[in-house]
């Protein structure tokens, strides 16, 4: 999940649909090879491993249309990147997160609030009402097990102190200087 | 709520007639049957008006409206993977990439049906098969399309099929719209 710069969601979005239309291509072979036999026809070897090739691709399709999210996500909240250190303090939030598991709208509202934005500013960025902001901000404190947007900028910043886990989102950043 | 007219007549009746003879044809005419021939033939002609249309009719109804950026397309989607909220008034950019992809569906499903009635292309077994594998093509992507329909109208509040009935979209007041 670490180096930004070099993901390209374009590429990602037409491998998806071209994978989807192969999976729909094999999905519909092994129906025709069924033919009126349906699941019974599953005992032909050809046929089972068809179908199983078939619902692997679809499996692969749904993983990469997760991962485009992640990575549209990530760039969403990366926008005006400007510094190193930043992609470093990026990374520790994300796996605070995750450790958190937030949902995508509460990840979306955090990471407004880290930046110093108001309730009333992020709705009318999220086009939500601000009770509903409220209820995603409770949302995060309670996971996060902490009082408030103080509290949870303090947890957020002793995450860069420590190191030891963190040194591997280091080395990526390292990489990329 | 404010409330935007968005879908003239004519694309209502289209998508809706459309949804009609489509059904008809793919799950309860029989495929043998001379009705199936006929329907399929309205099928196509809707899709010619609508295309027409979508050069001569009303704004939101032309191509040059919706036609969307590779930046609008992963707008939307950033959208969605963030759960923002922004509506669109026509068709939203992944939207409009759906409704080419079922048109340009449609007009093969319909000239490779035509192909099997005539003496040169009978009985010829790659004209059959492309028929039948983009029906299935079509039937997965109409799938989409509902479920699509469904999520969006979810994260946007913005109660689409009700739109496509009445003609009329209505947003939420504190909803962005995009353009």
């Amino acid at each position: 999940m670490t180096g930004t710069a070099s993901k390209k969601p374009g590429a990602l979005l037409v491998l998806i649909l071209v994978q989807a239309f192969c999976a729909v291509f094999f999905l519909w072979d092994v129906m025709q090879e069924a033919g009126p036999l349906r699941v019974l026809a599953l005992r032909d070897f050809h046929v089972a491993a068809e179908a199983v090739s078939a619902l692997c691709l679809l499996a692969a399709v749904l993983f990469e249309i997760r991962y485009l999210m992640t990575l549209l996500r990530r760039k969403a909240h990366l926008e005006r990147q400007i510094s190193l250190a930043a992609g470093a303090f990026h990374d520790v939030i994300l796996d605070h997160f995750e450790r958190w598991n937030l949902t995508p709208a509460e990840q979306d509202v955090a990471s407004f609030t880290i930046k110093g934005l108001s309730i009333a500013e992020i709705a009318a960025l999220r086009g939500t009402a601000e009770g509903t902001v409220k209820s995603h901000l409770n949302g995060i404190y309670r996971k996060a097990g902490v009082a408030g947007r103080g509290a949870l900028l303090s947890l957020l910043i002793d995450g860069l102190f420590q190191l030891p886990e963190g040194a591997t989102t280091l080395i990526p950043l390292q990489k990329r200087a | 709520m404010k409330t935007f007219k968005t879908w003239d007549p004519v694309i209502r009746i289209f998508h809706w007639s459309l949804v009609g003879a489509f059904t008809a044809n793919a799950l309860i005419l029989d495929d043998d049957g001379k009705a199936h021939q006929w329907v399929g033939y309205a099928v196509v002609a809707l899709v010619l008006l609508r295309l027409l249309w979508g050069v001569i009719g009303p704004h939101t109804a032309r191509f040059a409206s919706f036609t969307p950026q590779v930046s609008e397309v992963f707008e939307q989607m950033s959208d969605m993977a963030t759960r923002r909220k922004r509506a669109h008034l026509g068709h939203s950019p992944l939207g409009a990439l759906m409704i080419f992809n079922l048109l340009a569906a449609m007009l093969v499903i319909g000239l490779s049906g035509y192909m099997m009635t005539t003496n040169m292309f009978f009985g010829v077994e790659w004209v059959e098969e492309l028929h039948e594998v983009v029906v299935f093509w079509a039937e997965i992507s109409i799938v989409a399309h509902v479920a699509a329909v469904v999520l969006e109208s979810r994260r946007t509040g913005v109660n689409l099929p009700r739109a496509m009935v009445t003609g009329v979209k209505s947003v939420p007041d504190d909803l962005n719209l995009v353009k």
